[in-house]
């Protein structure tokens, strides 16, 4: 039986296409190695403890002084207020979505559809909105009293910021929450109730456990978000570098630090940047190796959650 | 034979052995001529990673007969039936020893063209996996791969001709652009069957192509791959001994990773050399 | 046991069953749990509602006052800077729709066809050893902030574009000087941002082409690269063209890192000074007009009134990207997957 040969030569047109991809892969792999390098080899020199210890100096006569105490208390704060807003009500509806929901029903397909659109609406819309809406008089008792004798809060303040950082994540935290629900195994749930226990019992005992990292997770990536976003607390935490209160870390002024102004580290590089008023690019480069280091480490340890709970699957 | 340079042994061994390999090769070239063999495998082995699914296999293929392939799971049937089109390759960790001549060509030959042996060894996998597009792009998409200059008219005729062919012609003829998926089972079967035939192959290799289907679906197919038989040479993998007994003319007998009996399908089903053949037929285990 | 049933002999019988199915547990959680679950849920849904009410309203006295030249004419730069004297200023956003635009597409492009082949790369090329630090570098990238962004494209891209500038541009542009930060500057800094977001859908959706599509394909001798663009992309391509979608939407809400690198000057670019100087003219979007002007700008109503109109018009449009999003994956993706559930 003779057959056609099967030798042939190598068609040159073969090796474009995936050469092609490997080197978009390459120019991607370049540019990221780049930007982190960039930022270290930058920030490094810049980054030591006073730098983390003094607080910024926001005078143009001084704008290679000052550190960024400030601003990594300010986006503590932001991110701890925005998370403890966030976690019960965001967990209550991923339950409520994951457990109870009845596909069927118009109400819940509405916050479905509503909290899968809102969760692309971007941050600038919500810190409009947050100050604008915190402004009316009503919710002076979150921010001070706007201009004299109006009627008018100043609308800017932690409470206000983690508010609305809390509105802008909830959608993307209760959709991870609700994805960790759901992958918990029905036949723990068959198995609980074949058990004859009811069915909240079994989510609290063992659906809630079991789902416990993904869980984690969601809030983790959360805070992430939380502490990356400049837009919203560039409009509603006032735009200013320092606090408010002088002594924010005395207990009896926390009400005065949470109705006040204040700074984040991603408020602190915008202003230090040569587009801001401050200038001083280095300390800018100091404030993104700072803020760098903390979403890693956040993302790491949302990365890490997740490899346990696989390994435990 | 580098052994038998290095030791101090006398010529005349290693112009012994030289002989009997020639003696060997001979026999089965004139055997292949015999049997019109089309592929043929000497001593093959193969292994995923560490572990060895296929050793010692020796056996050829004679050209225009249907050759099945039975055996339990895992007895590395379809490992064989894979190396010959050398899907395997797309498996990490696999590597072969041995030799597999298609028309006296190597197929491991590093100058070989894999795509060029794909279009000649065709296949047809377990579950019908017809792309997501239209019945007659199915067809048309690696027709337009191998001849990229091919007209439309010529096109259409290629693939009309390989539905003619597959029996799927008077089903489709008049929706060849329905999307195939929205066929049954045995239809994209028997579609799948007829895009293999499109780029003209000379061989057609079917592992397990009933196994999802119902009973006169199969029939269908068997009722094909008997015409088919007279233009292209099939192996088929089955589980189904009943459907090797009906349609194949040789039978190749796998078991843990070895070919026990290879031989005229009636010896094999009637008659079989060795027990654990016997047993399997019978329905011992399998 | 009571001894009572037991009979004579010494045989022991059950003693007859007493289920009530009608008992129902009493316990408080039981009864609170589901509404006040129920609760978090429509807090949720409201908040939505709120927040999408707000904006609506708050940009209805814009668009009344001005209605289309809001979106038709082109001045909005010194319309801000009178708007804080003078009671009654007409607002053009068409250069800050065009910045928009611009940046978006531009963006988009780049990162499509870059993203498209990085992810090509991973879900099908890669060897293992490269596979996992590139996703590791990608999602890298993915976490950094935005202003950090701005940060490096500002003091990278923006000194490396300057040198670029065609030089006799400040003779023949008169209208508007050209400088490294540009509309050029803000694509290449807004591409990198988008990419990651981009490539790890596009690996999701190729990786979700069922492999016996792949199989089939390399069955009939079409070799690796021909499968994976004329049956696994095709077979992807609703997952892509969603991921693509979503992108645009995060494109166009950027607000920090272009206006830090895209020139902040409300113009609309244009080539009638020809083609080369076209990438060097600078661009303000919607969204940098937010950020930069609403720290202190919101207290003066014309100002809060123009804003909300920008902000009204990025609600819209993501709200419309994501549903087309969900429709592109709910109905070209059922039309490709028909019948799968059984066949596959």
């Amino acid at each position: 039986m003779r057959v056609s040969p099967i030798k042939g030569h190598a068609r040159l047109s073969r090796w474009i296409g995936p050469a092609s991809a490997w080197i978009a892969a390459a120019v991607v792999a370049a540019v990221c190695f780049f930007i982190v390098g960039h930022i270290v080899r930058e920030g490094y020199a810049h980054v030591d403890w006073k730098f983390l210890t003094t607080d910024p100096d926001p005078s143009p006569a001084e704008s290679t002084g000052g550190g960024v105490r400030i601003p990594i208390v300010g986006t503590t704060f932001l991110v701890l207020l925005s998370t403890l807003l966030t976690f019960p009500i965001a967990l209550g509806a991923a339950v409520y979505l994951a457990e109870y929901m009845d596909e069927r029903w118009a109400v819940t397909k509405a916050i479905r559809l509503g909290l899968e659109v809102l969760a692309g609406v971007p941050s600038v819309v919500f810190g409009m909105f947050g100050v604008a809406m915190f402004s009316h008089g009503v919710f002076t008792f979150m921010s001070s009293s706007g201009a004299e004798g109006s009627d008018v809060a100043f609308g800017r303040s932690f409470l206000v910021a983690a508010t609305v950082m809390a509105i802008h994540v909830l959608p993307f935290v209760i959709k991870v929450m609700e994805e960790a629900i759901r992958s918990v195994p029905l036949s723990y749930r068959q198995g609980a109730a074949a058990l004859g226990v009811t069915k909240w019992r079994a989510i609290r005992r063992i659906v809630l456990p079991a789902a416990a990292p993904g869980i984690a997770t969601g809030v983790i990536l959360g805070m992430g978000l939380a502490a990356g976003d400049t837009a919203i607390v560039w409009l509603t935490l006032g735009g200013t570098m320092n606090m408010a209160v002088d002594n924010w870390w005395a207990l009896d002024q926390i009400v005065n630090v949470l109705r006040g102004t204040g700074s984040t580290l991603t408020t602190f590089i915008y202003f230090s940047s040569p587009a801001g008023e401050g200038n001083a690019p280095e300390l800018a480069y100091g404030g993104a190796m700072v803020l760098i280091l903390l979403v890693i480490t956040l993302n790491a340890a949302a990365t890490l959650i997740g490899r346990a709970r696989r390994q435990t699957r | 034979m580098n052994e038998s340079l290095r030791t101090p042994a006398p010529e005349a061994d290693e112009a012994a052995m030289l002989l009997a390999e020639l003696d060997r090769q001979m026999i089965r070239a004139e055997r292949a001529l015999e049997r019109n063999t089309l592929i043929d495998v000497d001593n093959l082995e193969v292994r995923y990673g560490s572990n060895v699914v296929l050793r010692d296999v020796t056996f050829d293929v004679p050209a225009n007969q249907i050759t099945a392939f039975i055996g339990p799971s895992g007895c590395g049937k379809s490992t064989a039936l894979r190396c010959f089109n050398r899907m395997n390759d797309e498996i990490r960790g696999f590597s072969m020893n041995g030799r597999i001549q298609l028309g006296g060509q190597d197929i491991y030959d590093p100058r070989v063209d894999v795509t060029e042996l794909r279009r000649q060894v065709g296949m047809v996998f377990q579950h019908p996996n017809p792309f997501p597009m239209s019945i007659h792009e199915n067809i048309a998409l690696a027709v337009r791969e191998h001849n990229p200059r091919i007209s439309r008219d010529e096109l259409d005729g290629v693939v009309e001709q390989a539905l003619v062919h597959a029996n799927l012609w008077d089903e489709v003829k008049d929706d060849l652009k329905r999307s195939a998926l929205a066929l049954s089972g045995g239809q994209q079967q028997r579609l799948c069957i007829a895009r293999a035939l499109a780029v003209r192959p000379t061989v057609i290799m079917l592992d397990e192509p009933c196994a999802s289907l119902d009973p006169i679906s199969t029939a269908r197919i068997e009722e094909l791959l008997l015409e088919l038989v007279a233009d292209y040479t099939i192996i088929i993998v089955t589980h189904n001994l009943a459907q090797a007994r009906r349609i194949s003319d040789d039978v190749a007998f796998f078991l843990m990773g070895r070919l026990l009996e290879f031989g005229d399908a009636r010896r094999v089903f009637e008659d079989p050399l060795r027990r654990e053949t016997a047993d399997y037929v019978r329905g011992a285990y399998g | 046991m009571s001894s009572e049933y037991v009979q004579a002999g010494g045989s022991v019988t059950a003693p007859p069953p007493s289920i009530d199915l009608t008992r129902r547990v009493r316990h408080a959680s039981e009864h609170l749990a589901q509404p006040l679950l129920w609760a978090c849920a429509v807090f949720s849904g409201a908040v939505v509602g709120v927040v999408i009410a707000y904006v609506f309203w708050y940009a209805l006295p814009i668009f009344s006052r001005q209605a289309l030249p809001f979106i038709a004419t082109g001045d909005w730069d010194t319309a801000i800077d009178m708007a804080w004297t003078e009671p009654d200023v007409i607002f053009g956003a068409l250069p800050l729709i065009a910045g928009t635009t611009l940046t978006t597409l531009g963006a988009l492009l780049v990162s499509v066809v870059l993203g498209l082949g990085c992810a090509i790369f991973l879900a099908e090329l890669a060897p293992d050893g490269l596979r996992r630090p590139l996703e590791a570098v990608i999602q890298l990238l993915a976490g950094i902030p935005s202003v950090v962004f701005g940060l490096v494209g500002l003091s990278v891209v923006v000194p490396l574009l300057s040198g670029l500038v065609p030089k006799d541009a400040y003779d023949v542009v008169t209208d508007i000087p050209l400088e490294g930060d540009s509309l050029l500057a803000g694509i290449i800094v807004l591409s990198f941002m988008i990419l990651p977001f981009f490539v790890t859908v596009a690996v999701d959706s190729l990786r979700a082409v069922p492999r016996s599509y792949v199989d089939g394909g390399l069955a009939l001798g079409i070799d690796r690269w021909r499968t994976i663009t004329r049956i696994q992309l095709p077979a992807a391509a609703p997952g892509l063209l969603a991921g693509a979608v979503l992108a645009i939407a995060r494109a166009i809400g950027e607000a920090i890192a272009l206006s830090m690198v895209a020139g902040s000057i409300a113009f609309v670019p244009s080539a009638k000074w020809g083609l080369q100087y076209f990438p060097f003219m600078p661009v303000r979007t919607m969204a940098s007009a937010i950020v930069e002007t609403g720290g202190e700008g919101m207290s003066i109503p014309l100002i809060h009134d123009a804003l909300f109109g920008l902000a009204a018009m990025l609600l819209l449009a993501s709200l419309v990207l994501s549903l087309a999003a969900r429709m592109i994956v709910s109905w070209w993706g059922r039309r490709l997957a028909l019948d799968t559930g059984r066949s596959l």
